[in-house]
């Protein structure tokens, strides 16, 4: 196009030149004025190729940003509040997409799979002791390559010279067949992976090491390979090194190989291992599963007694670890999420369309001047959509980047939780969760342009031309305007007070002080290593002999590794199985002779009178560790620890609650829980006699609306403690040391543990402090995100509702002008603008009161599902809710005084004039 | 593209100059204003702006086709030829003209 005109006014510029004898410059100067001005041409020739829109677009964008800039207000509560919402969805996107993504982060991830057997007697039970399955499936699979097994446990890990002067860490080692390097296709870093020869029995101790546990535990070593590392009591020899991409099975650091033998095992027995594999080429997940269930039927009727129930299986490998594993039951949930974050995001964005509007009235001039200068309402109502897009597209972009950071912080959490996540699991940034984010984008924005942007060019809209030169702006909201004014000071009454007072509850609760020196107490879970122990035998009662041997063993190091902290100077030391501050089970005691209605049942929901309280079984040191005195009756003696004794001792909340006072002699027993389904009830718990009361052990937890259990001590030797524990596997070391506790003294008791058995595992070695700081900081950066939340709906509805009630009153100037302008009385005018505020204001308050009392109804039931029904939390939100209304209040009188005081300041001939 | 007020003589007249012009040979825009005023003995002056949004519409019409050639000097220029559509329109406007000339002669000769 350019060239063309260009050619033209050259060649008009040669004609001057030749035909009227003109200097070149004045040539080209009259050829240019001749056409006309180029630019202007130009403009109109793109018009002709139809790109118009392209240039009005960037000018439509243009307009948008400066409407943002210049409403600072307007733009800034529109944007926090719907990127809250944007960020909600983002949030609940990212989550489910970790969640439903079954494809692992390696080569074809979504074709590696588990095949696992499920137990069609107990649905949701997946049965592990499947070795010789697995050798079966292993000749017998087509469907499935590189069948592999892994075996999952913790075990010390001894590096000489580099973890602190030996001591020992310990580490989750997977047994793994080598196939699951085949499986990753991950090339190693240094050395080799696993081979199948490793898998010989008898055949040289080996580790594979992952690349950041080879940083951490061997600082990088590049001589690392044929280096000696012992696990447990073995000594390994590293042979690789692999990347950081591999963690294969579930977030593993530390492989050896998996020697089974499963001749050694009866059919139905053995170990429990996890299988997996790829699927082979061009079969897909239905025709692997038709396979296996085949052959899962062939096996059912060759050895009924024990494959009759079994069900065997192929499912993406993601689905085999949590939290993925639940991944397809919470679909719906996660689906029902999702759609609220966008209703969500809708009743915002109808919020900021209000207020949108509101601008867009006072607009009403402008639009009617384009209009008339023939501007098509296309165009207008594009210009006003890309005006609602420029805003909701800033909305996006901080909404994704709470969104980005939250996702960031919640994956850190959930790391440090527990086992550490798998993994696959990745909460970042997506495209997916990005293209997510851009429709939530769209979807807002057109919320917000398009019912203004109808309403405002409607076909009344051409009278407004008219109107703006004679009567100012002549949109007319009536009716509807009141309904919304109304309903947004209800929500807002109605939502704020519960949600301020979650927000304050978290933040007090993480700034308390703990009423207990926690730096005093450390905890940690203790194991014992079962690796050194030669495989259980076929034969059971060999098995629980070995079993019987293995406890006993775990009970008497205990008891050595208590002796020895005992002699420590300023050390007091015990085992429990359940403690308080931790998640000990609560459990339901009911009183002998007292089975009907007493005090203490009235808010329990059971029929029969109980007393809900945590159970521990302790050695006898435990009450010297809170140094909490006995109260009545006794202490601990050592033969309440001896089989069959049934003296427990009770603490005062407990004792406060049994009916009739006398607490000594009484006897109590457990309820057990009655599991749907089952028949008749279990055998009734022992009855137990209180020999004690004991003060109540100090409050760990931080939370003034967690109220303290009750607790129930048992004395128990530690071999007791093994039976009676909470997990098989592990108990809890609580020691004191009055003077502190601190990094030396965790050192030294690694030490002591180390030198009394070598495979006592300590896992989580933390002091009380610890742990209370990590709970005060999540409960603070919650207390951050309600509060955060909170505002932006603050912010939101009281800039909502100052835009309307300063835009109906700004509607009524003329009328107020003109009554002043016929000598009405300035304070009557000044009432009845307020009464009509009131009124409204005052219908949504009340109307937010009702509503607020039936969420309180709904919800008072069931707070939290705590034991005791306690109060507290609802009264202090209810008790917010005048304030709130009187805040909304506040903030729409205000709104209203503005327009009012304008109104009363037209001069009477101006208002006159314009009629 | 909103109607634009045309001020000029040629009102109405310009596509079936162009088209006309166009029958004789394919031209190029310049060209096509030299003719124009050339064979009018300069009583025509094609709006030289005027000219190639005319050019546009008549191509987006399918009326003319345009393609890019050398002009006897090797200059690019984009050279406009009338397709067959274009001849059908140029004898249908030459037609109407006719008669709207005949009958304003008509007129101004009777009053």
């Amino acid at each position: 196009m350019d060239e063309e005109i260009r050619l033209h006014v050259e060649l008009e510029a040669e004609r001057l030149v030749r035909e009227e004898g003109l200097g070149s410059p004045e040539a080209r100067r009259r050829a240019l004025v001749a056409f006309g001005g180029v630019e202007r041409y130009k403009e109109e020739l793109r018009d002709g190729r139809g790109l118009a829109w392209l240039g009005g677009l960037s000018l439509d964008l243009r307009l948008g940003a400066r409407m943002l800039a210049k409403y600072p207000g307007l733009s800034l509560v529109s944007v926090l509040g719907m990127a809250v919402a944007i960020a909600i969805g983002a949030l609940v996107f990212g989550w489910a997409a970790a969640m439903l993504d079954t494809t692992l982060p390696l080569d074809d991830g979504d074709r590696i799979v588990a095949v696992q057997t499920e137990r069609a007697d107990a649905p949701g039970d997946i049965d592990r002791q499947v070795l010789h399955d697995f050798v079966l499936w292993r000749t017998e699979l087509t469907t499935v390559r590189d069948l592999g097994a892994f075996q999952l446990g913790d075990r010390n890990l001894a590096v000489e010279d580099v973890v602190g002067d030996g001591v020992a860490d310990v580490v989750a080692v997977a047994g793994m067949s080598a196939s699951g390097f085949r499986v990753g296709r991950v090339p190693p870093l240094l050395g080799r992976p696993l081979v199948d020869d490793d898998e010989r029995a008898g055949g040289p101790p080996v580790l594979v090491v992952g690349e950041r546990e080879w940083r951490r535990y061997f600082g990088g070593d590049p001589n690392i390979i044929g280096r000696a590392v012992r696990l447990g009591e073995t000594v390994h020899t590293v042979v690789g090194v692999m990347p950081e991409d591999f963690r294969f099975p579930v977030n593993h650091g530390f492989w050896v190989p998996l020697r089974l033998d499963a001749s050694q095992y009866d059919v139905g027995g053995g170990p429990p291992i996890q299988l997996f594999g790829r699927l082979a080429d061009g079969v897909t997940l239905e025709q692997a599963r038709a396979q296996v269930a085949a052959i899962g039927h062939r096996l059912a009727a060759e050895y009924p007694g024990t494959h009759e129930h079994r069900r065997p299986t192929v499912v993406p490998f993601a689905r085999t670890a949590e939290p993925t594993a639940s991944g397809p039951e919470m679909q719906w949930t996660l689906y029902i999420f999702q759609l609220g974050a966008c209703l969500l995001l809708v009743v915002i964005a109808a919020n900021v369309a209000a207020l949108v509007y509101a601008r867009t009235a006072a607009r009403t001039a402008e639009i009617a001047v384009r209009t008339a200068l023939g501007a098509s309402r296309a165009r207008v109502i594009t210009q006003l959509l890309v005006e609602a897009l420029v805003l909701s597209a800033a909305a996006a972009a901080v909404g994704l980047s709470i969104a980005a950071f939250a996702l960031g912080w919640m994956q850190r959490l959930l790391a440090q939780m527990g086992q550490g996540l798998p993994f696959w699991f990745d909460l970042g940034l997506s495209p997916g969760m990005i293209a997510y984010v851009a429709g939530l984008a769209l979807l807002g924005g057109t919320v917000v342009g398009v019912v203004p942007a109808l309403k405002a060019t409607g076909r009344r809209a051409y009278g407004n031309l008219q109107q703006f030169a004679a009567r100012g702006s002549g949109m007319q909201l009536g009716p509807t305007w009141t309904a919304l004014i109304i309903a947004q000071v209800a929500i807002t009454v109605a939502v704020l007070p519960a949600s301020v007072h979650h927000a304050s509850a978290l933040l007090r609760t993480s700034m308390r002080d703990s009423e207990y020196p926690a730096g005093e107490f450390l905890r940690a879970r203790v194991s014992l290593d079962r690796e050194e122990a030669p495989p259980p035998p076929a034969d059971s009662a060999e098995a629980a002999a070995h079993q019987r041997r293995f406890d006993a063993r775990f009970a008497s190091r205990a008891e050595a590794l208590l002796q020895r902290l005992g002699v420590e100077p300023g050390v007091s030391a015990a085992f429990v199985s359940a403690f308080p501050g931790g998640e000990p089970p609560y459990r339901q005691f009911e009183l002998e002779g007292d089975l009907a209605g007493s005090n203490a049942a009235a808010d329990v929901e059971g029929e029969n009178a109980s007393v809900p309280a945590a159970p521990s079984a302790a050695t006898i040191g435990v009450f010297d560790l809170f140094d909490a005195p006995i109260v009545a009756g006794r202490g601990f003696v050592d033969a309440d620890t001896a089989e069959g004794a049934t003296a427990v001792i009770v603490d005062t909340a407990f004792a406060a609650r049994i009916p009739g006072g006398h607490v000594l002699g009484r006897r109590i027993r457990r309820v057990e829980p009655r599991r749907a389904g089952a028949g008749s009830e279990a055998d009734p718990a022992q009855w137990l006699e209180i020999v004690g009361v004991v003060a109540d052990p100090p409050r760990t937890s931080p939370d003034p609306d967690d109220v303290a259990l009750p607790n129930v001590y048992r004395a128990a030797t530690t071999s007791a403690l093994r039976r009676d524990g909470v997990q098989a596997t592990s108990i809890l070391l609580r020691v004191r040391v009055r003077s502190g506790v601190t990094p030396a003294f965790t050192r030294r008791l690694r030490e002591m543990a180390a030198a009394t058995d070598p495979g006592f595992q300590l896992h989580d070695v933390r002091t009380d402090a610890e742990v209370l700081s990590r709970e005060a900081q999540t409960l603070r950066t919650g207390a951050l995100a309600v509060a955060f939340a909170t505002l932006s709906v603050l912010l939101l509805s009281a800039a909502g509702i100052y835009a309307m009630l300063s835009f109906t009153v700004a509607q009524r100037r003329r009328e107020i002008g003109i009554r002043v302008a016929l000598g009405a009385n300035p304070r009557r005018i000044v009432n009845s603008i307020f009464r009509r505020a009131s009124a409204q204001l005052g219908a949504g308050v009340a109307v937010g009161l009702l509503l607020a009392l039936a969420l309180d109804r709904a919800t008072g039931g069931m707070v939290m599902g705590r034991p005791s029904a306690d109060t507290v939390g609802l009264r202090g939100a209810v008790a917010l809710i005048p304030i709130v209304g009187a805040i909304v209040m506040a903030v729409g009188l205000l709104a209203a005084l503005g327009p009012a005081r304008r109104g009363l300041a037209v001069q009477p001939m101006e208002a006159l004039r314009d009629e | 593209m909103a109607p634009r007020p045309q001020t000029d003589a040629l009102r109405g007249s310009l596509d079936l100059l162009v088209l006309k012009t166009l029958s004789l040979a394919p031209m190029h825009g310049w060209g096509i204003s030299q003719r124009v005023q050339q064979i009018s003995g300069g009583v025509l002056e094609v709006n030289q702006g005027s000219l190639y949004p005319a050019l546009q519409r008549l191509e987006k019409d399918g009326l003319v086709s345009s393609e890019w050639g050398t002009t006897d000097n090797n200059r690019r220029a984009r050279y406009y030829t009338l397709t067959a559509a274009g001849r059908r329109a140029l004898g249908t406007e030459l037609e109407s003209w006719r008669r709207f000339a005949g009958g304003l002669e008509t007129v101004l000769r009777t009053t």
